[in-house]
């Protein structure tokens, strides 16, 4: 067989993955471990409608805890989906083919996961609409200066041009499974979501301009969600936070901790669904690159957060060194180890390759990021300003049992992608594959 | 009944049946003739007339019915406890506060008090302004008090052997006991009080001890104590000797409230202010000294010693340290320099031969104050004695629960055929009697008492009773067969015509002192206990000193949450107390924080966990009495440990550490002001802080008229709680519970900080209160995503509830930490008398919205509204914020800083005058002024 016809043979088996799943087993068994997260879930929230939001850890000072340190998390590992996919897009990078429609699947989840976690993280989460500018009959808007305010309008936007983009790239597929599809419930399932698409000419030429325009409106959107993101914190007087580098920090630590849990996905999908034809060593060193440069830029972020406190002295110095001894070294050391130790193997392509050593370094990263948000988030505020007000947080059952929920959440919904829906871009192989051969 | 049930039997008559045949109503059911016999059967009487009504019928019965009602009600008497607001009642506006002069008494001293009722619910005390032992400010018991009434947990009705009865077996029993007295001339009948200062109280007792000249009263004050207070608004040098003078007690108002009347003529330029402290503990007092001298102790017996030598010879002895010569040196050339100006102050639990040094010294120096001052703690010994003798018949207690501070006494009054307990809550002492009555809280109920000042005032009560209580007063006077009620029996003590008794009832006071009893001559079958041993120390070893707790006093306030969740001054240790150890001794011994130790003095043990106190002595450790209660109720149950098993014990001291640690509840955890200047100092009155540009900003300032502000003087500020407490009961301020306050979730909306500057082995210390701020430029409100913290246009930081949606920015972002969160709904479980203690101008919060200090906004809408009514501006102090009303050393002023002639604003245009956070730009409308270091202007 032609490379072209192992290609064409290959997304073929995509698109008719949904009705002949390779690996059921496995498919079932992680399954019924994520809906067994999904209840924790939902019992978590349960717990915390029910009693209030005491039932966490948080105190004052530190009156943000696990949910805003997990809502930066979720939203930067959304990022690496746009990124890969209508990023590469847009500058023709056509390998990205074999990664963007999982990468954007879990963008959309971790978007899920993501938005949640503010509603409820708030003392009356049933009045969480108040932050949407609405006429409402008390003649009260949103205060537009508040960067809540903001987040509401970023995190919203993110959310329908991400789930616009995904599903307009993955049209032109739910088309193909309608048509191969034997059994009548696929045929209504995959129709209904194919909007009548025949493939004509018209239709390919409206769909380059829909998706090459909805890419240019998703690049961006990464870099300026994360930036108002980053001014949660940047715009309190809070020692640790109020500092003018958070923006790019945060967008590439965003792209950083998204990469990594983009690398682990790809692993495991294509150890699971057998797709080393579509997802070769090529795929894998390409994510590795992008880990290392992204992790690189991140480390530079750490130095410049290092010498702005140094260069300001007084109390935004005493939180750095806090950061270093204090009681809350422990993320400070955790984000900086796992971060950046384990990332300078990837400068060997002999490990870039290895799909194992992609594993363990994009679950490194994955925890090490998570231990930075939570330093950041944590060891400034609970020692801010008086020494009088200085209080530690400890998480409580819950707020672990919440985060490990979101998890049961992002898996859940990520488990159904991979059964139901075409985890890879078929069509866009097949273009590729096609334009290789007769280009 | 048969067990036949005739609708399961109708309604088994439908089963299987549909359509047309099912039944409609209940009455179409009924008509059946099989439901209709079983009727006839179970209900004979209704079976003629069930189904048999008709419309007419009915209407005739109920106009029957209606007519018989009414009469009923001709026959009833108007319940007197009820207020028809359909018809107000004369004098009764609603919405308007009235307000009722009267007092809560503490150890037998009156505190005056305004009591503010609102449609005949006492709301919120505040001190009487026109009474001069209080000026208007109050301390934190006193405040407290209010929920003491309303305390779910007080008794209800009287307990004869555990079990409720009701008065009129009380007063049988009562009867039967006269009876028996009046034969035997009161033999082996024994009171134990506490100590008294209601002349009405005195007058009884006497009575009685006249009647029945066998009986014994005993004053019982578990903790000694001064008898009289000190006038320190006069006193140019004052030497506390291991004497918590401004600190909690019966006399902490009267004087803090001289001391700041001092103090702030010191500020003047007027005289002198010098406060001289030597202590083993830091307490409030040493804190507010200008200058404190830690000394163990046993050594306070030395420093007598060598003060005495020094102003009587010029000698100074051999045998003290260069510290303590040199604070001799000063102390008595102070006191030599203010000749007859001068007061002394010995702690009242030092023997008697040291009081004799000090009042010696005293008069040496010509000081008016030459009698004894103090009270001894009486061991009730003799009594249990007497009881394990056999020789009581009949053991009444007022108001006092001996079994919780005295080991022995539970067992000895086993002895006693009869036991009587009056108080307010069946305790440790009530549980081990046989008759419990339940005692009327001082706020509704007849009395009068004694001041700090010696001035009397009638204490009215500001609520009928709701419970089955009675006065002190009426349980002596009906087991003395009188009937009277109190308000008869404290009207027979004074001699006042009807206007004088009402001037007094409306001041508070009775003016003129001819109106006073004869004093009753203090009874001569009084006992009197022995000295008690000095508490424990080794001679090198270890000293133990035992105090009553700053804020449930020797337990009688633990079942008051508003008392138990007030951080105790020095360690802002709440819910609980612990065993407190000086930094070197823990450094020594390898202890932490919350480790918990063994304390072992002698044969005896206590055990509980470590605190360690900057300031205190070396070798000191320092106990807390109260807490450890077995029947505090709910609210005490489990908190702390009970330090009375090492109340005068006696053995070489030794601490053991256990491997295990027990939570304590603290606020403040980090106390060190390093380079931090939040709490800041000038050297002397004159002096002012080095004064700096304002810093760039670019917003617009807030110009506005009123503009609200405060200015806190941090030289006036004995850090004493009183302002915290009332602001709890003006603003319903939930409390939370040790595990919360631990997890950092108290709801104070004005914390008092404590700060120590310098090593830890003796430090500099300092208080700061913190409410709000009230920025110009508030984080909080950039913050807020949804309006619900806004700027009001007189410049108060407003928090609005119902808008709020508990983002919980607004705190993250402010720098001062002063907004409080309802983690929980912390409301809506009150039981419904907690609900009647709230105030109803202010918001009850519910979960998930943020709080915080609103400079008392309501009171602020009220002088507004009577402004505008008058047509005129608001006057300067007229809007008093409850902080400011409780403060007795006024440090705390309130008012328009937009108006220059404003108290606050010429506070703020002081010299010592700053910005707290100067650096993060707020621009806060809350200042503060400097400490001045020096007390003399020399």
């Amino acid at each position: 067989m032609t490379h072209a016809e192992q290609q064409e043979a290959a997304a073929r088996r995509i698109v008719a993955m949904p009705a002949r799943f390779p690996a059921p087993r496995m498919w079932w068994a992680m399954f019924l471990v994520a809906l067994g997260l999904l209840a924790l879930f939902l019992v978590s929230v349960a717990v915390l409608f029910v009693r209030g939001p005491g039932v966490w850890g948080n105190n004052i000072p530190v009156a943000w805890g696990f949910p805003i340190s997990n809502y930066i998390w979720w939203l930067g590992i959304g990022h690496a989906g746009t990124l890969i996919s209508a990023m590469l897009l847009l500058v023709g990078q056509q390998w990205r083919n074999s990664l963007n429609r999982f990468a954007e699947a879990m963008t959309l989840f971790a978007v899920m996961c993501a938005g949640l976690y503010p509603i409820l993280h708030l003392g009356r989460p049933w009045r969480f609409y108040w932050i949407a500018p609405y006429p409402s009959t008390m003649g009260v808007w949103p205060q537009f200066k508040s960067p809540l305010t903001w987040d509401f309008f970023a995190v919203l936007t993110y959310l329908i041009v991400s789930v616009l983009f995904w599903y307009i790239g993955i049209l032109p597929d739910l088309a193909a499974a309608r048509d191969r599809a034997k059994a009548r419930r696929w045929q209504i399932f995959f129709g209904l979501g194919a909007l009548g698409w025949r493939g004509s000419a018209q239709h390919w030429h409206r769909w380059q301009q829909s998706y090459r325009l909805t890419a240019a409106i998703a690049v961006p959107l990464v870099v300026s969600v994360h930036s108002e993101i980053s001014l949660l914190m940047a715009a309190g007087p809070v020692p640790g936070w109020v500092s003018t580098v958070f923006p790019p920090y945060f967008v590439l630590g965003a792209a950083f901790s998204g990469f990594a849990v983009v690398s682990m996905l790809t692993v495991w999908l294509r150890a699971m669904l057998r797709l080393e034809t579509l997802v070769t060593q090529r795929h894998l060193d390409m994510l590795g690159i992008l880990l290392l440069a992204t992790g690189l830029m991140t480390a530079y972020g750490y130095l410049a957060e290092l010498f702005t406190a140094a260069w300001a002295g007084g109390r935004e110095a005493e939180t750095m060194w806090d950061r270093f001894v204090g009681p809350y070294a422990w993320s400070y050391w955790g984000a900086v180890i796992l971060n950046f130790a384990p990332l300078q193997a990837l400068w060997w392509k002999r490990v870039r390759v290895a799909p194992v050593a992609l594993f363990l370094i994009g679950l490194s990263v994955t925890i090490g990021m998570w231990l930075e948000r939570y330093m950041l988030l944590v060891s400034s505020l609970y020692r801010d300003w008086l020494e009088s007000s200085v209080g530690l947080f400890h998480p409580s059952f819950w707020d672990w049992s919440l985060f490990a929920g979101t998890l049961g959440l992002f898996l859940t919904c990520f488990l159904l992608f991979i059964r139901f829906l075409p985890v890879i871009s078929a069509f866009e192989v097949r273009e590729a594959a096609l334009e290789d051969a007769h280009g | 009944m048969s067990g036949e049930r005739p609708l399961d039997d109708a309604l088994s008559a439908l089963h299987g049946q549909s359509g047309r045949a099912f039944w409609r109503s209940l009455d179409d059911l009924i008509q059946r003739p099989e439901m209709r016999a079983r009727l006839a059967r179970e209900f004979p009487a209704l079976a003629g007339s069930a189904g048999d009504w008709r419309r007419r019928d009915i209407l005739k019965c109920l106009g029957g019915a209606l007519a018989i009602a009414g009469l009923d009600g001709c026959e009833r008497a108007p319940d007197e406890d009820a207020l028809p607001y359909v018809e107000q009642p004369e004098g009764e506006v609603p919405g308007v506060a009235r307000l009722y002069a009267t007092a809560v008494e503490m150890d037998g001293v009156a505190q005056p008090v305004m009591g503010k009722t609102r449609m005949a619910r006492p709301i919120k005390l505040e001190g009487n302004m026109r009474h001069p032992a209080s000026g208007g400010a109050t301390d934190a018991f006193t405040q407290a008090a209010l929920l003491g009434l309303y305390d779910p947990e007080r008794s209800k009705a009287p307990l004869f052997k555990g079990d409720e009865t009701d008065w009129a077996r009380v007063d049988a029993a009562m009867a039967g006991l006269r009876a028996t007295f009046d034969r035997t001339g009161g033999a082996g009948l024994r009171l134990v009080t506490g100590p008294v200062g209601s002349p009405t109280l005195l007058r009884q007792i006497g009575d009685m001890l006249a009647r029945w000249p066998q009986a014994r009263w005993h004053i019982w004050s578990p903790l000694p104590r001064r008898t009289r207070a000190l006038r320190l608004e006069s006193a140019q040098v004052v030497v506390a000797l291991d004497d918590d003078l401004i600190g909690a007690g019966p006399f902490q108002t009267y004087h803090a409230k001289g001391w700041g009347e001092r103090r702030r003529g010191y500020q003047a330029g007027d005289g002198s202010a010098l406060l001289f402290v030597a202590e083993p503990s830091p307490t409030i007092t040493g804190v507010t000294a200008t200058d404190r001298l830690v000394a163990r102790e046993d050594r306070i017996g030395a420093l007598i010693a060598a003060l005495e030598s020094r102003i009587d010879t010029g000698r100074m002895p051999a045998g003290l340290n260069s510290r303590e010569a040199d604070w001799i040196e000063t102390v008595a050339a102070a006191l030599e320099r203010h000749r007859g100006a001068g007061r002394l102050a010995l702690g009242a639990h030092h023997p008697a031969a040291l009081h004799r040094a000090v009042r010696r010294i005293g008069a040496l120096l010509g000081h008016a104050e030459a009698e004894e001052d103090r009270g001894v703690a009486q061991d009730l010994s003799a009594l249990i004695a007497e009881m394990e003798g056999g020789a009581v018949q009949a053991l009444m207690m007022l108001d006092v629960n001996p079994v919780f501070a005295n080991p022995g006494f539970a067992a000895a009054m086993a002895k006693v055929p009869e036991t009587i307990h009056v108080g307010l809550h069946a305790d440790e002492s009530a549980a081990r009697c046989r008759w419990h009555l339940p005692l009327a809280h001082a706020l509704e109920s007849w009395s009068d008492g004694r001041c700090a000042d010696e001035s009397v005032t009638i204490i009215q009560p500001l609520v009928r009773p709701w419970l089955a209580v009675r006065s002190r007063h009426a349980v002596l006077a009906r087991l003395m067969g009188d009937d009277r009620l109190d308000r008869a029996i404290v009207r027979a003590t004074w001699d006042l015509d009807d206007a004088r008794w009402r001037a007094a009832l409306i001041d508070g006071r009775i003016a003129d002192a001819a109106a006073s009893p004869a004093p009753v001559p203090v009874p001569a079958n009084r006992s009197e206990g022995a000295e008690p041993p000095f508490p424990a120390a080794d001679a090198d070893g270890l000293s133990v000193v035992i105090r009553p707790d700053p804020c449930i006093w020797d337990g009688r306030y633990a079942p008051n949450p508003w008392l138990q969740e007030l951080p105790k001054p020095m360690t802002k240790i709440a819910w609980g107390n612990a065993i407190h150890v000086s930094p070197a001794l823990a450094r020594e011994r390898g202890l932490k924080n919350e480790d918990v130790v063994r304390l072992r003095v002698g044969d005896r043990s206590v055990e509980g966990p470590v605190w360690i106190l900057p300031g205190q002595q070396r070798d000191t450790i320092l106990l807390h009495l109260g807490h450890g209660r077995t029947r505090g109720g709910r609210v005490a149950k489990g908190v702390g440990f009970d330090a009375w098993p090492l109340w005068n014990a006696e053995g070489p001291v030794a601490i053991e550490k256990r491997d295990r640690t027990e939570r304590i509840a603290s606020t403040q955890h980090h106390f060190a002001m390093e380079e931090d200047e939040f709490v800041r100092f000038v050297n002397a009155a004159a002096d002012t802080l080095p004064q700096e540009p304002p810093r760039a900003t670019f917003f617009p300032s807030q110009k506005s008229s009123p503009a609200w502000g405060m200015a806190i003087d941090l030289d006036l500020c004995i850090g004493c709680n009183a302002c915290v407490v009332a602001c709890v009961a003006e603003n319903n301020i939930p409390m939370v519970g040790k595990e919360q306050v631990a997890m950092g979730r108290e709801m104070h909306w004005l914390r008092v900080d404590r700060y120590y500057q310098g090593s830890p082995d003796e430090p500099k210390h300092a208080f700061q209160p913190v409410p709000c701020m009230h920025c110009e430029d508030a984080p909080c409100e950039m913050g807020c995503p949804v309006n619900a913290t806004v700027h009001s246009p007189d410049g108060i930081n407003l928090q609005v509830y119902n808008r709020c949606i508990g983002t919980r920015t607004c705190s993250a972002y402010c720098p001062y930490k002063v907004r409080r969160f309802n983690w929980f709904d912390l409301t809506g479980g009150d039981p419904p008398e907690l609900r009647a203690a709230r105030n109803p101008e202010v918001t009850v919060r519910s979960r998930g919205v943020m709080e915080k200090c609103t400079y008392c906004i309501q009171r602020i809408s009220a002088a507004r509204i009577e402004a505008k009514k008058e047509d005129r501006p608001i006057a300067d102090g007229e809007v008093v914020t409850a902080c400011q009303a409780a403060c007795p050393t006024q440090a705390i002023v309130f008012g328009d800083t937009a108006r220059p002639d404003s108290a606050v604003a010429q506070r703020k245009a002081d010299g010592r005058d700053y910005d707290l956070l100067r650096e993060a730009n707020t621009r806060p409308r809350t200042t503060y002024q400097a400490r001045i270091r020096r007390g003399d202007t020399t």
